[in-house]
């Protein structure tokens, strides 16, 4: 299992900083931790099941591996004397560590400027993370903010993440005294706030998560629920839209929530008189009542595996239905034409106003939707140019906001409005078309398997579809804008306004403008429960 | 020397926490007494002030560094180190250079006293030191006191922390040293070696300067060679009892590395309050005993016929010893006289 290539050799004048500080010691083999935590080879005698094929270590590094076992007990463990300097030691790309069952894995060196991407994949990894199952509820946001409004806010609204994104990027250079290349963003709020910042933003952080997660578990209860729905119909050749308002051609859209007064549909609205067994199946397949359970017997297979970055290689689902999604919305758009009347503030019959005053609700699902910093810094860590990162994050910030406005004016401007009113587009868009469409059927399917790959935990999940039920509504505009006023608001110009007070830049315009900030994001998340 | 799948055993002496275990003089001439730095013969170790002499001592001589090697003055008065190497050699330490005036006259006045009864003189320069021309001055200045005091003692010359300079040009900056020490040092002879702490070049620049100390080496090996022989060994090794040293240069990443082991095997025992006399090393493919031989040094039998019993080589080591202790006396009670 040791598989030295020391045979290498090991140039360079470094001067032996004696100086150096170890860092945190923490499990993950900082670099700052490294040396104290060398010898880097275990002989296979220390492996507790070893392989029949014994690999050989080189003579070179078998010597320098008793050496400095020697060495390392000739001092205490606070002087630093005798450590191995980074010369004579294999460089962090060759040493393996090892757990006791015997797997090896290679150590990442997280030293600022080591990383190995091109701004290319830097931006697509943002795009990537960024894309979210907000994308789902765009239409529906602009929708209930006017065509108009929808778009400037979506504008607005991704210039202001974008900005405390890099303000969250920039905090770590404010602090010149102190090493902060293994700092994440909770650390440089503990720094400014104490152990409050550190622990309210991580408290921020775990909302989101549990937001993110009630999203998921809803989303995938309701695809796994029209899935099934299809196939049932499939087999049984069952036409079911013709009881739901809906189009009359070959594209059919419907309007799911036309006759239980805004509701989503939890059951459907059919009944055969004659059709036992569709009754039967209606009785066990309920969008809210039995799949979610019936889920959880599919996902706990899943969470048996015994690593879960088995999952990590189904990443690409992610971007396939995002893709998917683009080309689906292309097609619809293609196939029903657009549909657009400007009616600046009195809503229609049909068409619901440019300006509307429920706007902050798309506010609401944007910050989600433009959320990632609790993770940008450690993104951006890996960039190989690191002097580029603010150019990469503005492209990438810049791709995200065409994408989400792409899908969310085809959408919106292509959804059929003589028939079907505009006010008809749910909150999950993919909802608006029968199960019976196959495109959509098809997305259904991607989207519910990119998030049961990426489903980590079961844990509250029973409880949280029993909030879903107590609080009707469950969307989580709230938790997306609870976490958004943390991360993407408050702390950044905060983090800002004090270190400029520290260094005494702090000018009033300056001030005023990140105050403004904090105020509107306050303002946005009050007002979501207004809504 | 692989050592998979074998079982260590080892007999254990309670002798107190010392490094050193007492010499094993049947005659007990001496006994454990505290020598008296006046009459015993000196090693001399010096040079500047952090060019690794005290990291130097620790490593070869398996001496826990009990504070901060990086001291914040230079060392006031000598080191004793009561480490006996082969024999009644003493080990002492002193920084030379680098002192304002009031150290000046110390040294000046101590100088005698430092200087007299000197066996060997090592002298450690650091290859990254920028004042290349202070360190020439000091170390002429020692020699001029070893000339006056020690004419007789040997001169080594050893380039330090080779491992900061780049690989390829390492024989370059050696030979240019090497040619400038040899100049400065005449009429006295120096050996100059390039040393760093890590990799072997330490324990073989040692290992060439502790063998040169041994009287009567190649006798030494001539017998050590028949008794191979007789005992049907494939190997037999004489190591330097306090160090480790052993005197083969072929395979030094080898030797040292044992002599590692070792030393890290002591530094373990000590703890325990025992001190390391022996060990046996067996697998289904060889054998190996180190066990202490002579009053100065231990031997290693490497044995690959695992059929013959441990109790059979053991007593012929034991016969040996006389036989060797008998050789390593030849000059009578003061054994470490150099041959010349």
């Amino acid at each position: 299992m040791a598989n030295m290539n020391s045979d290498s050799r090991h140039l360079g004048t470094s001067e032996v900083d004696h100086e150096r500080d170890p860092g945190p010691m923490n499990i993950q083999f900082e670099p700052s931790d490294l040396r104290s935590k060398r010898p880097f080879c275990i002989e296979p005698t220390n492996i507790v099941n070893v392989n029949h094929v014994i690999q050989r270590v080189s003579d070179h590094a078998s010597a320098m591996n008793k050496r400095i076992h020697y060495y390392s007990r000739l001092t205490t463990p606070a002087d630093k004397a005798l450590i191995a300097p980074d010369h004579v030691v294999p460089a962090p790309e060759e040493c393996y560590v090892y757990s006791p069952l015997g797997s090896a894995y290679k150590l990442q060196s997280y030293t600022e400027g080591y990383g190995k991407n091109t701004s290319l994949v830097t931006i697509f990894m943002i795009w990537n993370t960024m894309m979210g199952t907000s994308i789902l509820s765009i239409p529906w946001g602009i929708k209930q903010a006017g065509f108009t409004t929808g778009m400037c806010v979506i504008i607005l609204m991704g210039l202001l993440t974008l900005y405390c994104c890099y303000r969250v990027v920039k905090s770590r250079t404010m602090m010149f005294s102190l090493d902060t290349t293994t700092w994440e963003y909770p650390d440089v709020c503990r720094h400014y706030f104490g152990s409050f910042g550190q622990w309210s933003s991580l408290l921020f952080s775990l909302v989101s998560l549990i937001g993110a997660m009630i999203v998921y578990w809803v989303l995938m209860s309701n695809f796994l629920f029209n899935t099934g729905k299809f196939i049932f119909n499939f087999i049984h050749h069952i036409n079911d839209t013709d009881t739901i308002l809906s189009t009359n051609n070959s594209n059919p859209v419907i309007c799911p929530s036309a006759g239980s007064g805004g509701h989503p549909d939890n059951s459907s609205m059919i009944f055969y008189a004659n059709d036992t067994g569709a009754q039967q199946f209606e009785k066990w397949w309920d969008k809210s009542r039995t799949v979610p359970f019936y889920l959880v017997g599919l996902l706990l297979p899943l969470l048996n595996f015994k690593s879960p970055s088995f999952f990590s290689k189904f990443n690409i689902l992610g971007t396939v239905s995002v893709l998917y999604l683009i080309f689906l919305v292309t097609f619809k758009a293609v196939r029903l034409g657009f549909h657009l009347e400007f009616h600046w503030f009195i809503p229609t019959e049909f068409f619901v106003p440019e300006i509307r005053f429920q706007f902050p609700q798309l506010t609401g699902v944007l910050t989600l939707a433009f959320f990632i910093h609790n993770c940008i810094i450690t993104l951006l860590k890996n960039n190989k140019k690191q002097e580029n990162n603010v150019r990469d994050l503005c492209i990438a910030y810049m791709l995200v906001t065409l994408t989400y406005l792409y899908i969310g004016v085809l959408v919106f401007a292509s959804f059929p409005s003589p028939p079907l009113s505009k006010d008809c587009i749910e909150q999950n868009f993919l909802d608006n078309f029968p199960s019976s469409d196959t495109l959509s059927f098809i997305a259904r399917i991607f989207l519910l398997f990119q998030m049961m790959t990426v489903y980590p935990l079961l844990g509250y999940l029973a409880r949280v579809q029993l909030l879903g039920h107590i609080f009707g509504d469950i969307y989580p505009r709230y938790s997306g804008a609870a976490c958004g006023l943390a991360f993407v608001f408050i702390y950044p110009s905060l983090i800002y306004i004090i270190s400029l007070h520290q260094e005494e830049r702090l000018t009033w315009p300056k001030l005023i403008f990140h105050v403004f900030i904090i105020i509107l994001g306050v303002a946005n998340l009050i007002v979501q429960f207004f809504m | 020397m692989e050592e998979s799948d074998s079982e260590k055993t080892t007999e254990k002496e309670n002798l107190g926490p010392r490094m050193d275990p007492p010499l094993g003089e049947p005659e007990g001439s001496l006994g454990w007494v505290l020598p008296n730095t006046a009459m015993k013969k000196k090693v001399l170790l010096m040079g500047k002030s952090g060019s690794g002499k005290t990291s130097m001592r620790s490593i070869i001589f398996a001496n826990y560094i009990a504070r901060d090697t990086r001291r914040l003055g230079a060392t006031i008065d000598v080191e004793h180190s009561h480490v006996r190497f082969l024999g009644n050699l003493v080990l002492n330490l002193w920084d030379c250079g680098g002192q304002d005036t009031f150290m000046e006259n110390y040294f000046t006045s101590q100088r005698d006293n430092i200087f007299r009864n000197v066996e060997v003189l090592i002298y450690v320069f650091d290859v990254e030191s920028r004042e290349l021309e202070k360190d020439m001055h000091y170390y002429q200045s020692c020699l001029e006191a070893i000339l006056q005091n020690s004419p007789d003692a040997k001169i080594f010359c050893l380039v330090h922390k080779m491992d900061l300079v780049q690989e390829d040009q390492r024989d370059l900056i050696f030979k240019e040293r090497e040619e400038d020490l040899r100049r400065l040092s005449r009429p006295l002879e120096c050996s100059c070696f390039r040393t760093s702490i890590w990799d072997e070049t330490l324990y073989k620049a040692w290992s060439s300067i502790v063998y040169q100390l041994i009287p009567n080496v190649q006798q030494l090996e001539m017998n050590l060679r028949n008794f191979a022989e007789i005992i049907e060994a494939d190997e037999v090794l004489l190591f330097e009892r306090a160090t480790f040293l052993c005197k083969e240069q072929r395979d030094a990443h080898r030797f040292e590395k044992i002599s590692n082991i070792i030393k890290q095997f002591k530094l373990s025992c000590s703890k325990l309050a025992a001190s390391f006399q022996s060990m046996e090393v067996r697998n289904s493919n060889f054998a190996a005993f180190i066990d202490i031989f002579t009053s100065n040094t231990y031997v290693m039998v490497v044995m690959s016929d695992p059929s013959i019993p441990s109790a059979a080589t053991l007593i012929n080591i034991r016969n040996a010893r006389k036989h060797f202790e008998k050789l390593e006396r030849v000059d009578g009670p003061k054994q470490c006289l150099l041959m010349r």
